[in-house]
């Protein structure tokens, strides 16, 4: 019910355009990669979607990573612009449950565009790679991993929107994660798991390797959501 | 029954005392006129009373519920306006009355009801940005008034108001406690409004309550200290330049 509220706040922000144009625009990544690089991506070795994710994921994961923090800034602009926090902390409900509640729309938001991006990829993959019959399934298993992979990353943005009343600042220190997450060597399991560097890795061939992720994940979940939890009890008891 | 009551209520920032120890008694059904100067704590006191702040020292009691232990159940109780009008921009008058009302729970005609309380229903489908400043104010004030809460707490309603509007607000506060059976803390800085619309008034300067009284005990008290008698301006002022001139003398 109260997720619904917080869709309501949206409304005139221009995200939902957002969503949907960002999708669009990752989709079109691997359609238009493969256009022009069919005949490359026909003589390498692999799945469809395998190949089609190691060619495209890292901008699709860009655009995906840069929309996040544009959105999540947003979320929060609209509680500080015109000091609706202010009243919204007057009413009978925890400021942690508002963040909670907006952190499962922008979730939701991820889902839609990833939706869309699958699509792109099965449908780059249908028309490069035709004959394979699992493409819409391994297309859903990527986007399902990619989607699982980003959550940490919403929720790290949100509280750094919920502590910076300027957007600029919170929207500014994003871009900054984003952009070192680019910069942190892959190979480095430990340094991978920056919530903005999760994003970007493709589900592994090795199954050990994407179960360890899995719990590495669930753990960054958790710390996540505690530094929440208390951040805002912090917050109210300095106020 | 005291429907707000205070004790010893203190606030501080670092070395600067923004409200000190002081002991408010608000009766239930009534309105009570919060006076003060510019920086005299009466915006730190109500936000105190709604948890945007946490009080440093002393406690308070809001219709026998005691804060922090029964914040929940307080916010439920009680409307209010603070310092300026809180909205969303990007949403139209109704929509944001709609959002406090999802979050009170209350039913879909509180909306209509709140924005016709204040004058704002020619008015609902408008952008909030797009407001004047009165109309913020007034959407504001519906805010505070959707599901015509049993306690009201508003910081100086009737600021960027014209004539008119002054009027109609300064008469619906005043029905509030008949009509709706409601206890109303209202601050201003015009003396003029607190007259025409409270029954018990708490003069505030420098975070100390000089006074805490009717109208009548106000004018008794002035008479017995010498200070001129023939309007509440006059009173006010005599007594916070007395309170100025002990303040300095402390220092």
């Amino acid at each position: 019910m109260s997720g619904f509220l917080e869709l309501k706040k949206v409304k005139r922000t221009g995200l939902w355009p957002a969503v949907f144009g960002g999708g669009i625009l990752a989709a079109l990544v691997p359609i238009i990669n493969t256009a022009v690089r069919k005949e490359v991506f026909l003589q390498m070795e692999g799945s469809a979607l395998a190949i089609l994710m190691n060619e495209n994921w890292q901008m699709m994961a860009m655009l995906n990573l840069l929309f996040v923090a544009a959105s999540a800034c947003l979320l929060y602009h609209t509680e500080y612009g015109d000091n609706a926090i202010q009243r919204m902390n007057t009413l009978p409900q925890r400021e942690s449950k508002m963040f909670f509640d907006k952190f499962f729309l922008l979730s939701a938001f991820c889902l839609i565009m990833f939706t869309i991006e699958g699509a792109g990829l099965a449908f780059s993959a249908v028309h490069c790679f035709p004959g394979d019959g699992k493409i819409l399934r391994d297309a859903a298993i990527n986007m399902g991993y990619a989607f699982v992979l980003i959550l940490p990353g919403v929720l790290f943005m949100l509280l750094i929107s919920a502590a910076c009343k300027n957007m600029w600042i919170s929207l500014g220190i994003g871009v900054i994660c984003v952009f070192t997450a680019t910069m942190l060597p892959g190979d480095n399991f430990a340094l991978s798991l920056f919530p903005f560097a999760l994003p970007f890795h493709i589900i592994p061939g090795a199954k050990v390797l994407a179960e360890k992720y899995m719990i590495a994940l669930g753990g960054e979940m958790v710390l996540g959501i505690l530094a929440a939890i208390t951040f805002f009890k912090v917050r109210r008891l300095f106020a | 029954m005291n429907m707000i009551e205070t004790k010893n209520l203190k606030k501080t920032y670092g070395d600067f005392t923004a409200v000190e120890g002081i002991n408010l008694h608000i009766k239930k059904g009534s309105v009570y006129g919060f006076l003060g100067p510019n920086g005299a704590g009466k915006s730190t006191t109500m936000k105190m009373f709604l948890g945007l702040t946490k009080p440093t020292e002393g406690t308070f009691v809001i219709d026998g519920k005691k804060y922090p232990k029964n914040r929940m159940e307080i916010l439920k109780e009680v409307g209010s306006f603070i310092e300026a009008p809180a909205f969303y921009g990007n949403l139209t008058g109704e929509e944001n009355l709609d959002i406090v009302r999802k979050i009170l729970g209350l039913p879909k005609y509180s909306v209509e009801e709140a924005l016709d309380l204040v004058g704002l229903t020619q008015y609902k489908g408008r952008l909030a940005r797009k407001y004047s400043l009165g109309m913020k104010q007034r959407l504001g004030l519906a805010s505070a008034l959707i599901g015509k809460p049993p306690i009201l707490i508003l910081d100086e309603p009737t600021n960027g108001l014209d004539p008119v509007g002054i009027h109609e607000i300064r008469t619906l506060i005043r029905s509030l406690p008949k009509k709706f059976n409601c206890t109303v803390l209202v601050s201003s800085h015009l003396l003029s409004e607190i007259e025409l619309m409270a029954e018990d008034i708490g003069i505030l300067n420098h975070g100390h309550l000089l006074f805490e009284g009717t109208l009548e005990e106000l004018k008794n008290a002035a008479r017995l200290k010498g200070f001129p008698t023939e309007n509440l301006e006059d009173m006010f002022l005599a007594m916070i330049e007395e309170d100025n001139e002990r303040g300095d003398s402390r220092r």
